[in-house]
């Protein structure tokens, strides 16, 4: 038996899919109304499987992708367009978005890469792990220098960070804090910290190519005294660290703002949060008890607010302006899936970056604001742009599968110019536009007429007034919100 | 054929990280060696830095005697090279699965010919990997398209065998091809974990390796020595394998690549990079069971080993694609 799905329910259907994910092709759209508002949340919280790639034709035909020296984003890029657990991914972005760690400094795109894989795995669970995890990893362990974090002689860096950036926000701390912190974690290094800190100060692949890095513990460089964090005392090595920055109510606030400015809206930049209310301080205390109530867990949270009003509120839909990564990514998804080898994903990755978001090479460590940073004339234009030269194609299997859907909205072999646009908007989300932009489209639209695929040259005909409607659509104002 | 007992001890290696030209090479894909000791090695190159293709000359003895052929879809051009042959009249094959083209150059280095485009049929290919000269007759392994055809040294088709499947005389996507002496072709079955043994005409001999539990993984590439043995470069696992005829594993290297004397020059004249290096410790407990992340970290190890090759004296080569040499074994 067919179950006919409210507007409501699809509109709604549509929001989370483009927050939790990166948006819907109709088939996800249809098997999404099929599983639920509650059974999606369950299915993008509790990924199943590991979302495995062909790593192996990976590294076969993109060579460059092998060695990692280069082509991190592109690497990224696949991943991204062809997984099936898309908010595991999306978590990967907005915790990169945070750790901001950038190849700009650490030269290798290797180390970034295993840096996004432990998102992956920690991303959704626990912060007290995930903190942890990235405490040790080498790459932040490089981008921050605490290779040079000596028991007798520390670096404040890392621990400057951890607590301004990473968990709690400035005014949440002393400067005492910092080096007690920084005490606690002494000793966390890379192996080999000295040869590898000047072959990445030097930028040199020579003589062998690049080095990945391990984490290492040197307990005899590690200072083991009495250390006072955040006002508890005792011998805290790193771990206990971040035990008691997790406990923080500080902490709580400052997970659960970044969580709504990503999911949400857009909030104010990070550096104004000290000295400003959140833009709606009732759903960050929402967020800040499921955080306590569920153990710190970040999946937990996410649950708490993708099923919280202030998320379902249709006034929240497309508030947010896209990020590049979400643009076109999304629209990379809609185009179908990539072939190996594939020139797409770098092709996106330098995208990606015209935008403003060059993924693995954040601007510095605060990583990216986003909100109306994310568009400017130049930005929007290359946004325009790529969408354009994705979805050019009939006979993507993604494009195709529009195009045929927009055609089975109709009874009959025909629709008129108007029709076209109103099918096209629908299966493209369903997209909510202003009147104004649905105007526009049916005037650009009306120069086809009507339009029918009775036969090989009309259909023909059809397909490329629907793709110039898709690319027209993705164009406007409404695609670029999220 | 019989089998006995393979020993390796490592001797030397010949390369250097060279992303911008000059003595060394970059991502290197494939080695062929000359019979007045002459190696070839082809560089695919860091897509962001096109001038890094090209076909470099070097000894095992660490002479660097230049490069033949550049970045360029032009005659002697080059995008993503994967293999390199020698005819018996030392012209150089080179094949390139990005333009679906074998290359011909004579044995001074020029361009001569080529053949070939992107398609199913016949002088077709749809990303060529691994060549073969045995004679008259080129071998090709035609990746995409799972079989291998034949040509004459000008470029006329001659036949072809094999399709895509797990059985015998079919392949998944095979990547290297080479011959023994009594004549059998050898092409490693790469996504079927298992190397497939022919005659020259290409009807099937036997299948060493494969399966759920095979001793291989991702075969790249091999070559066969005077017993019969086999010297397999095996991508996935990063080890070099030896295995007999039936299969049995005989020895594995995992690589043990110390400073060439390329490398010394290069640290003589960088003081910093020196002394840290007099701490470096360049092996070590890996807390991963990733093969390619633990080549990625341990600098003496071999890291995407593309191709195999035996010399006169019976030395076993093997080109890394990662670390831009390749290391020199011979049998104790």
């Amino acid at each position: 038996m067919t179950t006919v799905h409210s507007r409501q329910e699809a509109l709604l259907m549509a929001h989370l899919l483009r927050r939790a994910g990166f948006g819907a092709t109709p088939y996800e759209m249809d098997r999404a109304l099929g599983m639920g508002y509650e059974g999606v949340i369950d299915e993008l919280l509790n990924p199943d499987h590991p979302d495995l790639i062909p790593d192996d034709l990976i590294r076969r035909y993109h060579v460059d992708q092998s060695d990692l020296r280069n082509g991190g984003g592109a690497h990224w890029v696949y991943r991204l367009v062809m997984t099936d657990t898309p908010l595991r991914e999306k978590m990967c972005l907005f915790w990169h978005r945070i750790f901001a760690t950038g190849t700009t400094k650490l030269i290798q795109n290797r180390v970034v890469t295993n840096q996004i894989d432990m998102f992956r795995e920690h991303g959704m669970g626990s912060f007290d792990d995930l903190l942890i995890e990235l405490s040790k990893d080498p790459a932040m362990i490089m981008w921050l220098d605490n290779q040079d974090n000596h028991g007798s002689n520390i670096n404040e860096n890392y621990g400057r960070e951890i607590l301004e950036l990473f968990s709690m926000g400035v005014g949440n701390y002393s400067e005492e804090d910092i080096k007690e912190t920084s005490r606690a974690f002494t000793g966390w290094r890379v192996v080999n910290p000295d040869y590898m800190s000047i072959r990445m100060r030097n930028n040199t692949a020579r003589p062998y190519g690049y080095m990945s890095w391990q984490f290492e513990y040197d307990e005899n460089d590690h200072d083991a005294g009495e250390k006072e964090i955040l006002g508890q005392k005792g011998n805290w090595d790193g771990e206990d660290a971040v035990r008691i920055i997790c406990e923080q109510e500080a902490t709580a606030k400052f997970v659960a703002r970044h969580l709504y400015h990503f999911f949400v809206a857009d909030e104010l930049p990070v550096p104004q949060w000290p000295h400003e209310e959140p833009r709606d301080p009732e759903a960050i205390d929402i967020l800040c008890k499921s955080y306590f109530d569920n153990g710190h867990n970040i999946g937990a949270v996410l649950r708490t607010l993708f099923e919280s009003d202030f998320f379902k509120d249709a006034g929240t839909r497309y508030a947010r302006i896209k990020s590049p990564s979400e643009m076109v990514i999304g629209t990379m998804r809609l185009a179908g899936p990539i072939e190996l080898p594939s020139e797409e994903t770098y092709m996106a990755d330098a995208a990606c970056a015209n935008m403003g978001q060059a993924l693995m090479r954040p601007p510095s460590v605060e990583g990216w604001q986003g909100g109306t940073e994310w568009i400017n004339t130049g930005a929007y234009v290359e946004r325009v742009n790529f969408a354009g030269r994705i979805l050019n194609n009939p006979d993507k299997q993604g494009v195709r599968d529009i195009i045929d859907r927009i055609k089975a909205l109709s009874e009959v072999d025909q629709l008129s110019s108007n029709e076209l646009v109103d099918n096209c908007l629908e299966v493209l989300g369903p997209l909510e536009v202003l009147d104004t932009t649905r105007s526009g489209l049916k005037d650009y639209a009306s120069k086809f007429g009507n339009l029918t695929w009775s036969d090989d040259t009309n259909s023909d005909q059809f397909d490329l007034a629907a793709v110039a409607i898709i690319q027209l659509v993705v164009s406007s104002q409404e695609y670029q919100t999220v | 054929m019989t089998t006995t007992a393979v020993e390796l001890k490592y001797v030397t290696n010949v390369g250097f990280a060279a992303d911008f030209g000059g003595r060394g090479f970059s991502l290197p894909s494939s080695m062929v060696i000359r019979g007045d000791g002459m190696i070839f090695v082809v560089s695919r190159g860091k897509s962001s830095t096109k001038g890094s293709n090209g076909i470099q000359m070097v000894t095992k003895d660490h002479d660097f005697l230049g490069q033949i052929g550049t970045y360029g879809s032009g005659l002697g051009g080059m995008m993503w090279p994967t293999s390199v042959a020698l005819d018996s009249e030392e012209n150089l094959y080179l094949s390139d699965e990005y333009f679906n083209k074998v290359t011909k150059f004579d044995r001074e280095g020029n361009p001569i010919s080529e053949w070939g485009k992107k398609g199913s049929g016949a002088g077709e290919f749809d990303q060529p990997s691994g060549l073969l000269i045995r004679g008259e007759v080129v071998y090709i392994v035609d990746s995409r398209n799972n079989r291998i055809q034949m040509y004459t040294l000008d470029g006329d088709f001659k036949g072809e065998w094999g399709n895509a499947g797990e059985g015998n005389g079919e392949f998944n996507l095979p990547w290297g091809i080479c011959d023994d002496s009594e004549g059998n072709i050898y092409v490693a079955d790469w996504r079927n974990d298992r190397v497939q043994k022919f005659d020259p005409n290409g009807n099937h001999i036997s299948t060493i390796a494969g399966g759920e539990d095979s001793v291989l993984d991702r075969p790249a590439d091999m070559a066969v020595d005077s017993d019969g043995t086999l010297f397999v470069a095996d991508w996935g696992s990063q080890r070099l394998v030896v295995l007999d005829q039936k299969g049995n594993v005989l020895e594995t290297k995992r690589g043990e690549a110390d400073l060439n004397p390329w490398a010394v020059e290069y640290l003589a004249s960088q003081d910093d990079e020196r002394n840290a290096r007099e701490s470096f410790v360049p092996v070590y407990e890996p807390d991963t069971g990733d093969p390619s992340e633990i080549s990625a970290r341990m600098e003496p190890y071999l890291w995407d080993p593309v191709s195999v090759e035996i010399d006169e004296e019976g030395r076993v080569y093997v080109l890394e694609t990662g670390r831009h040499r390749f290391q020199i074994f011979e049998r104790v």
